[in-house]
């Protein structure tokens, strides 16, 4: 049995260790062909032929911070992509990719919403061919319209009205952005499910369904030249649009504190704060980052040891930074233990972002929170899915991909200085959004 | 020839082949799959076994694609050995293993791990007990301790003890909030009242607060035992040295033979009818089913490819088309046989708004019913033979993947080619098979139908379906 020094000792070693990675590696992403199609379409393809499986990918530059009158309309709109075209009937897209094993599925986020088929690459054509003819003849029609709004309006009851911690993250988001339009849920609010009109959907698909507002991306086991070959003779013809329209709205400085209450039906209260941060590709990213690692990362985190462990007031407790196009988040929360009071929780959560503000992290803080993002970066791309995906989001943040080497030197060189700067910077108190969510009033648990 | 001639001929096709581009062009989705693409699960050379004399199973895969590696234990026995009255204490016992071993407490071992950019996990399912490391491969050396202490060594200190008790209440009690925990808890409990099945996999508020220190060692002390482990690694390792280290580490463990997996679970022939009383709700979470079979069942493959028709094959799949695509009732539903060591429930679950909830019961009632009138038709079988193949090559993409499927095999004792021959197998399966297990293991009739929501207005729904009982949460 090793003794206590012996241990002691390999935690002191692991510390020096952390933030240099002994070996270089490789970056299976450095091999990413870009390929621009004259209409403005742009093709990543990742070739890799170590496990018989694929991962295609469109990626759509709309997400719901696009959405201008009906909220929810890009969401909704991924829905419909499974609706149905002019040589195919509803759900056939699914059946036919599901019955060769397949896996299909979509997603939409604030700016973009991505399309995927993890397959087995004798399927490729099928895929491809399966994709040209959807975004060539799409089906919007009254009847699948109707149909489709009750599933999407049945997954808002799912996800957010009837779940605690989806209807906290609404009235946060609601809180912090009063004017940017990440104010407005992803998933839309219902009254506007209920009203949104074929042609709508009509007018939202032909302005951001553009061949030059789509980035189509391939990872795995096939021939780049055949793939490229197939993409030209389906997607070449697609539609180029002249212009897509943005929202312009930016955010207006915050100028002191957001509070708010929701009351909903828990046991113990739920605590959440934000601040605003900067949008993706910012300079002070990484410190951010860093700054998230060491409130979240493990039990030794800052929340879970000040909220969990130390003073056990929490079932858990983590925070982080959410970068988003046009503007980011940093946020804190806490899931309370039934007996404790939500003010308690919200006062624990402001001291640790306070400490980060006030004191230089430490440096077994930084090496340990630098390595987890390292670790992270490298073991993250195991699949297929994951390296497509890797490369069409930092395209379509970046207009590039971002050499691993380059993302692990840019952790590396974060330092406790600039953790405290940024804190000091993005996270002021007058700059917060506080949201508790609470038994409702008439509950006992609400003051033990 | 003329011209015209010529027209004609070109027209008529006359005299010589046609050319590419006036061929009419087939959309892919007409034509037939290309053959599935067969190739071996695992390279050649890649993976070792051996088993140590003490009964510990080894299992490594090499695969330096990336400079990570996996390490694990798992326990062939879980929360299914437990008696109804000590509930929970597999996965208490699994969570102090985490909370301190060796010469290190539950912090020093957390920070040990988190310098690393490393993980440690230990949890407990029904039927195992599965401690884990992961992380860079330069790293591999010290994970292996750490892992060992865990498996071998914990501390079970008695303050760890008391405040992983009081998180354990506290998380049942928060746990309650969600509609669709509720209605696995009164699922389970419809079905399998007085058998361990019957209560949360974790345990009840008044089984976990007996639980202690010395109850955990005990327990650990009972189903860690080598007979019960097998170690596991995948990724960038080298596997003579790695095997040498495990013999050297896990080769002298000694310990008490392998407990039972528990009694079999009765299971009600008469349908039970229970609603979940959360009137503020708008959505109501419903379950349906009745006993299963356990993993071990020579029919396994034949209820996999029955299930994937009736639904757990996605849109193709007879549930989905019919609540979620023809009638907008729901955003997903599902069936499965939960298979364990012992037999688990055949269950659908999904929700919808609380005035749809006899619609939608009604719904998957007629499907039961008609997969056994109708059993899936050699076509549908052909479709979900084809995708449970095609599922199988993208489950098993990574290392991780592969090992992790071949310690489940080894869990249940099943061949351990199982993965080779999965394909063929899958292919072998007749109609008349399917059919059979329609039969015998789908029975609408003594279905019990578990829902949470308001109850004033879920009873007049669910009234025409038989006696209605309302339960608190």
């Amino acid at each position: 049995m090793r003794s206590e020094r012996a241990a002691l000792l390999g935690l002191a070693a692991s510390v020096v260790a952390a933030g240099a990675l002994a070996a270089p590696y490789e970056d299976p992403a450095a091999r990413t062909r870009v390929t621009p199609f004259d209409n403005g379409l742009t093709i990543l393809t990742l070739e890799d032929h170590t496990t018989p499986v694929v991962s295609f990918q469109i990626w759509a530059r709309v997400g719901s911070g696009d959405e201008a009158r009906f909220t929810g309309l890009a969401h909704l709109f991924e829905h419909m992509m499974f609706r149905g075209s002019t040589n195919l009937a509803k759900e056939r897209h699914q059946q036919l990719i599901e019955e060769r094993g397949g896996q299909l599925n979509a997603y939409t986020s604030r700016d973009e919403t991505v399309y995927y088929t993890d397959i087995t690459p004798e399927h490729l054509p099928l895929v491809v061919a399966l994709e040209a003819e959807r975004l060539a003849n799409l089906d919007v029609s009254q009847a699948s319209l109707d149909d489709e709004r009750q599933v999407v309006i049945e997954e808002r009851r799912f996800r957010t009205e009837d779940n605690p911690e989806g209807r906290l993250f609404e009235a946060l988001m609601a809180l912090t952005f009063q004017a940017h339009p990440y104010r407005v849920p992803t998933i839309g609010w219902k009254s506007d499910l209920e009203k949104v009109s074929v042609a709508e959907c009509r007018a939202f698909f032909d302005e951001y369904y553009a061949a030059n507002n789509l980035v189509v991306s391939v990872a795995g086991d096939f021939d780049t030249e055949a793939l490229l070959a197939l993409l030209q003779r389906h997607f070449g013809a697609l539609r180029k649009a002249e212009q897509i329209e943005r929202n312009p709205t930016e955010e207006p400085a915050q100028n002191g504190e957001r509070r708010a209450v929701v009351h909903f039906e828990v046991a113990g209260p739920i605590v959440a704060m934000a601040w605003h941060a900067p949008a993706t590709g910012h300079a002070d990213a990484d410190a951010l980052d860093v700054a998230s690692e060491i409130l979240s990362n493990g039990r030794t985190s800052r929340l879970y040891r000040a909220l969990v462990y130390d003073k056990p007031i929490a079932l858990g407790a983590a925070g982080g930074y959410w970068e988003l196009a046009r503007a980011g988040l940093f946020f804190a929360f806490a899931q309370v233990r039934p007996d404790v009071s939500a003010d308690e929780a919200e006062a624990l959560l402001a001291h640790e972002i306070e400490r980060l503000r006030n004191e230089p992290v430490t440096e077994a803080e930084l090496a340990k929170a630098k390595r987890a993002l390292e670790v992270g970066l490298i073991v993250g791309q195991g699949s297929s899915n994951a390296l497509a995906s890797r490369i069409a989001g930092e395209w379509l943040a970046f207009g590039r991909i971002r050499p691993l080497e380059e993302r692990l030197a840019a952790v590396r060189a974060v330092s406790a200085a600039d953790v405290q700067r940024v804190a000091q910077h993005w996270l002021e108190p007058s700059g917060r959004s506080v949201v508790q969510l609470l038994p409702p009033p008439a509950a006992p648990e609400q003051h033990p | 020839m003329s011209l015209r001639l010529a027209a004609l001929v070109l027209l008529l096709g006359l005299g010589c082949a046609t050319p590419e581009w006036a061929k009419p062009t087939i959309p892919e989705w007409e034509k037939s799959p290309p053959p599935p693409f067969d190739a071996p699960v695992v390279q050649p050379g890649r993976l070792h076994r051996e088993t140590l004399p003490n009964g510990v199973r080894v299992l490594v895969l090499e695969d330096r694609r990336l400079p990570a590696f996996s390490l694990g234990v798992l326990i062939t026995r879980g929360a299914g050995v437990e008696a109804p009255a000590e509930a929970g204490i597999a996965a208490y016992t699994a969570e102090l293993m985490e909370s301190g071993a060796g010469q290190r407490s539950a912090l020093e071992l957390a920070g040990v791990v988190d310098a690393l950019g490393a993980s440690l996990a230990v949890s407990a399912t029904w039927d195992s007990i599965g401690a884990q490391v992961a992380g860079l491969a330069e790293d591999r050396d010290l994970l292996f301790d750490v892992l060992a202490d865990v498996v071998l060594r914990p501390r079970f200190d008695v303050h760890e003890a008391e405040r992983v008790r009081a998180e354990s209440l506290a998380a049942l009690r928060q746990a309650a909030d969600d509609p669709s925990t509720l209605l696995g808890w009164n699922f389970a409990s419809t079905l399998y009242a007085g058998h361990r099945y019957g209560l949360p996999e974790s345990g009840t508020p008044a089984t976990v607060a007996k639980l202690d220190a010395a109850a955990a060692r005990a327990f650990h002390h009972r189903v860690v035992t080598p007979g019960a482990a097998i170690v596991f690694a995948s990724g960038d390792v080298d596997p003579a040295a790695l095997l040498e280290r495990i013999r050297r580490t896990y080769g002298a463990w000694q310990g008490p033979p392998l407990p039972d997996v528990g009694p079999p679970p009765p299971v009600p022939q008469q349908r039970h009818i229970v609603v979940v009383d959360r009137p503020d709700l708008g959505q109501a979470q419903i379950g349906i089913g009745h006993g299963g079979i356990p993993r071990s069942d020579p029919r396994r493959l034949e209820v996999q490819l029955l299930n994937g028709a009736l639904g757990a094959g996605g849109f193709s799949s007879r549930l989905m088309a019919r609540i979620r695509a023809e009638e907008g009732l729901t955003y997903s539903v599902s069936s499965q046989f939960v298979q364990r060591h012992r037999a688990g429930p055949f269950a659908v679950f999904t929700f919808t708004r609380v005035p749809k909830v006899g619609e939608v019961v009604t719904g998957i009632l007629e499907e039961l019913e008609r997969i056994r009138r109708e059993p899936p038709s050699a076509a549908e079988l052909a479709r979900v033979q084809s995708q449970r193949s095609g599922q199988f090559a993208l489950a098993l993409e990574t290392s991780a993947e592969v090992a992790g499927a071949l310690v489940d095999l080894d869990l249940y004792g099943l061949p351990p080619d199982s993965l080779d021959t999965y394909r063929g197998r899958v292919r072998a399966v007749t109609v008349e098979q399917t059919s059979a297990v329609a039969r015998d293991l789908i029975d609408p009739a003594r279905a019990s139908i578990v829902v949470v929501g308001p109850a004033e207005l879920l009873r007049p729904q669910l009234e025409p379906f038989g006696d209605v009982e309302v339960v608190q949460p």
